[in-house]
């Protein structure tokens, strides 16, 4: 006790390279033993890989499309309406995501509720969906506000309704403003995916983590977790250029801006 | 300084517009005390005032995009104020022009022009491009139909929105300051489409710091100053002879 690191300090320097050397050998034979990697690849990417971008892409969906519903209530101007939506939002984002994941995957089977029979993956999608809309929610709703509201009065002067102009002209403006923030809710939608493990899943149903998790408990090594841990950044860092490209994209419109600088031509209306 | 606003007087006949005691408070602060006045068919009114005056709010008033707290709007023999009226049936037959474009940020200037003659209208996507390059070809900028409102100049994206708005067909059409925002070289062309819409026989109320434009292009300028109309009368006879102080203040300073 008191001076932990001391003795080790000491027992390298004692002892030498050959202690350092099985150091080393030990950190990387733990961590990137590449038969344990092999030996893991092929489930992780054929089962793992397929399991955990189902969940995530559905959840990822699912968290739009109900964020984006979402957003609009809380945009309403009837206290009413605004109120579900704000307890809501503020209940799945206070929850830590463990919770809600167990809550779901576990409870409403152990209720009685089952509408996704026994496969763990339907109530996974489902709670961290629901965990993604209330985060988006607020995205979308940041965004929609940031748009001008002279851009609702040019809607409704047209005689666009509230609602059309809301999808015509406002969400999609709207949606723009926020697509970078909305990368960083879907890494958080892939990620959260592995909390299905928590449901225990049968061969067919395992996902990156719980495959990696299993190896590694077998196995006592860490290798196939950083082969999971690879395979979550590859669907990652791609993701997040992909959106930004499709921001950029957004931005630009279509290419159509050579004529910007042309000189203005006389207004037609003027020599009538 | 106007005291009391003028009585209520019924509307002759067949006005495009006509207004009733019109106020509109917000919170405490009554920003419009009582504004009566008619635009007949085809007339052109110009609405002068100094800043804060309520001629923004007042022209919102009249396709209520601000909701009036008393007073009746009537805009082509439809009473806007009434409880029951399908006010978005309404506002296609009112076009606004705003002093910042209000362009749809997002769409092409064609799109701009043809997105509620498809949605409100239910006119085909054919038949609106028609009409939307019409609309354009006549404001001068065929040629920007393609091009996003930020890589038009000021004068380009107002006249898109003119476009937009002329392109529903509207009985009156309302400006806000349509040239305020505008590079002082820009103004022109703006200037120019309004004038020619008036010689064309299109009821306007145009709220507008141009005293040139008013005596050019208008038949009538009121005077509104802390949200009551101080002066209504003809537009060169108002403007040559300005008669109270207050509006002979205010000319002075904007001339
Ligand atoms: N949405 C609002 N909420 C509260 N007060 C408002 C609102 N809109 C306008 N006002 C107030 O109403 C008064 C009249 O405003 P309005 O915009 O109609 O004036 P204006 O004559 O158009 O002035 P300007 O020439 O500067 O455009 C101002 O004192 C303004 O502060
Ligand atoms: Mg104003």
């Amino acid at each position: 006790m008191g001076r932990p690191y001391a003795a080790s300090a000491d027992g390298t320097r004692v002892n030498g390279e050959t202690k350092i050397g099985a150091a080393v050998h030990d950190f990387f034979h733990t961590f990137f033993d590449w038969s344990e990697i092999a030996g893991a690849l092929p489930s992780l990417l054929g089962e793992g890989l397929r399991n955990t971008l189902l969940i995530a892409v559905l959840a990822i969906i699912f968290g739009l499309v109900c964020g984006m519903l979402l957003a609009v209530l809380l945009l309403s101007r009837r206290r009413l309406v605004r109120l579900p939506a704000r307890i809501y939002v503020d209940v799945f984002r206070g929850l830590p995501a463990i919770v809600t994941v167990s809550l779901i995957g576990l409870g409403l089977p152990a209720a009685g509720i089952r509408p996704f029979g026994r496969s763990p993956l339907g109530y996974a999608v489902v709670a961290v969906g629901l965990i993604s809309a209330a985060y988006c929610a607020e995205i979308f709703r940041a965004g929609i506000q940031a748009v001008p509201a002279g851009q609702m009065q040019a809607g409704r002067s047209l005689g666009m309704s509230y609602l059309k102009t809301m999808r015509l002209v406002i969400v999609p403006q709207g949606v723009r403003n926020v697509l970078p923030a909305l990368t960083g809710q879907f890494i958080v939608d892939v990620k959260e995916s592995s909390l299905v493990y928590l449901l225990g899943l049968s061969v067919g149903q395992r996902e990156l983590y719980f495959i990696a998790q299993e190896r590694q408990a077998a196995s006592y090594n860490a290798s196939a977790l950083v082969a999971a841990g690879l395979c979550y950044l590859v669907i990652t860092i791609p993701l997040t250029y992909f959106v930004n490209w499709l921001d950029r994209r957004m931005r630009e419109g279509r290419p159509a801006r050579a004529g910007a600088e042309e000189p203005l031509p006389e207004p037609a209306l003027a020599e009538g | 300084m106007p005291t009391t606003p003028p009585p209520a007087r019924p509307a002759p006949p067949g006005s495009a517009i006509s207004v009733r005691d019109l106020r509109k408070s917000y919170g405490r602060n009554e920003v419009l005390r009582g504004v009566t006045f008619d635009v007949a068919p085809s007339e052109v009114l110009c609405v002068l005032g100094p800043s804060g005056s309520g001629k923004s709010t007042m022209l919102k008033c009249l396709n209520l995009l601000e909701t009036p707290t008393a007073g009746s709007v009537v805009v082509g023999g439809v009473t806007l104020t009434d409880p029951g009226v399908d006010i978005d049936a309404a506002r296609t037959r009112i076009g606004m022009v705003f002093q910042h474009f209000n362009l749809f940020g997002h769409l092409s200037a064609l799109d701009n022009v043809t997105l509620a003659l498809r949605h409100v209208k239910k006119v085909s996507k054919a038949e609106a491009e028609e009409i939307g390059h019409s609309q354009l070809k006549r404001l001068g900028l065929g040629h920007v139909a393609r091009h996003r409102p930020a890589n038009l100049s000021g004068g380009q994206q107002q006249r898109v929105a003119i476009a937009r708005s002329l392109a529903m067909r509207p009985e009156v059409m309302l400006f806000d300051e349509a040239t305020s925002a505008l590079d002082p070289e820009l103004v022109k062309e703006v200037l120019a489409v309004m004038r020619e819409l008036a010689g064309s026989g299109m009821t306007m109320v145009v709220v507008t710091h141009e005293i040139g434009f008013a005596r050019e292009a208008a038949d009538r300028v009121i005077f509104m100053d802390e949200g009551l109309i101080a002066e209504d009368g003809d537009a060169r006879e108002l403007l040559d002879h300005p008669p109270g102080t207050r509006f002979r203040e205010f000319l002075a300073q904007v001339l």
